[in-house]
């Protein structure tokens, strides 16, 4: 009885530590601690379609790209970013981590290591457990006045009667700023590498904001709060949809004989072509 | 963007490309890849609010009063992967009188 007593309380803190986000200034130092510091499973018991949306969703695989390939990998062998022979991948040193896995400043460098170790190793089910979880945006995204409260997650409105842990209101949360903390303004300077990944936030603010746009991402890429928040790259079709809807074409011909001056004929086909961006940003983007 | 005369043969071909260009400001050179790029140069992409509209003359042979004309629009995030957006095609005949 004492020893069950014993496994239920290690229980109920090991599901506590993986609901609440760590203080950056106590950082986790493997890779195992950050993944189960930043481990949502436990929302899928009463958040089931909200997490089978996102399971769906590129935010539950940041560090895969298409078709099931680790992106990074061949980042980290050739070009800009590859860690020096005898060298170490540090947090400096793998910009990536900033919008593929923000928790990495939870970690250490150790942790950084040990992830690129698990990418150079193909370890992909190890790479699978690293994701945009509930907690990356309901936690350490939430909040950018300040840092986010521990043990609190962060919702559309207050409910602090949530089961385990209570859940406040951040009106970020329905913000474009939020998606922007990663969807990019552009070059990222603060790294030993500095690179430049997305600019859609950018393209947002400064050229769909002040042609008169007024949506939000939100309105677009989750309706109805759908988790799934689209485009997928790996569904072909559905994104060739997606685009065909965001991106119309309008085709005009003119077959005729141009006559420039007297007596030459040149025949021709004109063609004119429109095509018409209804998205929030430009196309293409990231 | 496609003509091609009725039997099928290739007339003309034209393309443009649509995207942020940049290079890794450490030379004039437009480069691929986020581990590469910092700072755009310049931006062809197609703009909220801001249609994108081409006009292309396509010469016609003497001997050819009819062409097709095909015109191709698709998604290219890397070399070899492409997403099929539109896909326009319309007869033309010069003895088509408007």
């Amino acid at each position: 009885m004492k020893w069950a007593l014993t496994l239920s309380i290690i229980a109920y803190v090991l599901l506590n530590s993986a609901i609440v986000r760590s203080d950056p200034a106590q950082q986790v130092s493997t890779l195992n601690e950050l993944i189960a510091l930043f481990d949502s499973s436990s929302c899928r018991k009463c958040h089931e379609k909200i997490y089978e949306e996102w399971e769906r969703s590129h935010h539950a695989r940041p560090l895969m790209g298409l078709d099931d390939r680790i992106f990074m990998a061949p980042y980290l062998k050739i070009g800009p970013l590859a860690v020096k022979p005898g060298g170490k991948a540090t947090k400096a040193n793998f910009p990536c981590f900033k919008c593929h896995l923000p928790q990495i400043k939870c970690g250490t460098d150790d942790v950084a290591a040990e992830i690129a170790e698990a990418i150079s190793k193909d370890d992909k089910s190890t790479v699978r457990k690293l994701n945009i979880s509930c907690l990356v945006c309901h936690n350490e995204k939430a909040v950018v006045h300040g840092r986010p409260e521990k043990g609190v997650v962060y919702g559309n409105k207050d409910v602090p009667e949530h089961e385990g842990h209570p859940v406040k209101k951040s009106p970020l949360l329905k913000n474009s700023l939020m998606c922007g903390q990663c969807h990019g303004l552009g070059p990222n300077l603060e790294f030993e590498t500095p690179v430049q990944c997305a600019t859609l936030y950018g393209s947002y603010l400064h050229a769909y904001i002040p042609s008169g746009g007024s949506q939000t991402c939100q309105e677009c890429h989750m309706k109805n709060a759908d988790h799934y928040m689209p485009p997928d790259f790996n569904r072909r079709d559905e994104l060739s949809a997606r685009l065909r809807e965001s991106l119309p074409l309008e085709v005009q011909t003119l077959a005729y004989t141009f006559q420039p001056v007297e007596e030459k004929y040149f025949p021709m086909v004109v063609v004119k072509t429109k095509i018409t961006n209804k998205a929030g940003h430009r196309i293409p983007d990231g | 963007m496609t003509a091609s005369s009725p039997d099928g043969k290739k007339i003309f071909q034209t393309s443009r490309s649509y995207a942020a260009q940049a290079t890794d400001s450490r030379s004039s050179a437009m480069v691929l890849g986020p581990e590469k790029k910092l700072g755009l140069i310049r931006d062809t992409s197609i703009q909220p609010f801001a249609p994108k509209e081409e006009t292309i003359e396509v010469p016609l042979p003497s001997d050819l009063r009819d062409a097709v004309i095909e015109v191709n629009l698709s998604y290219r995030p890397r070399p070899g992967n492409v997403y099929p957006i539109h896909t326009v095609v319309r007869n033309v005949s010069l003895d088509q009188t408007r």
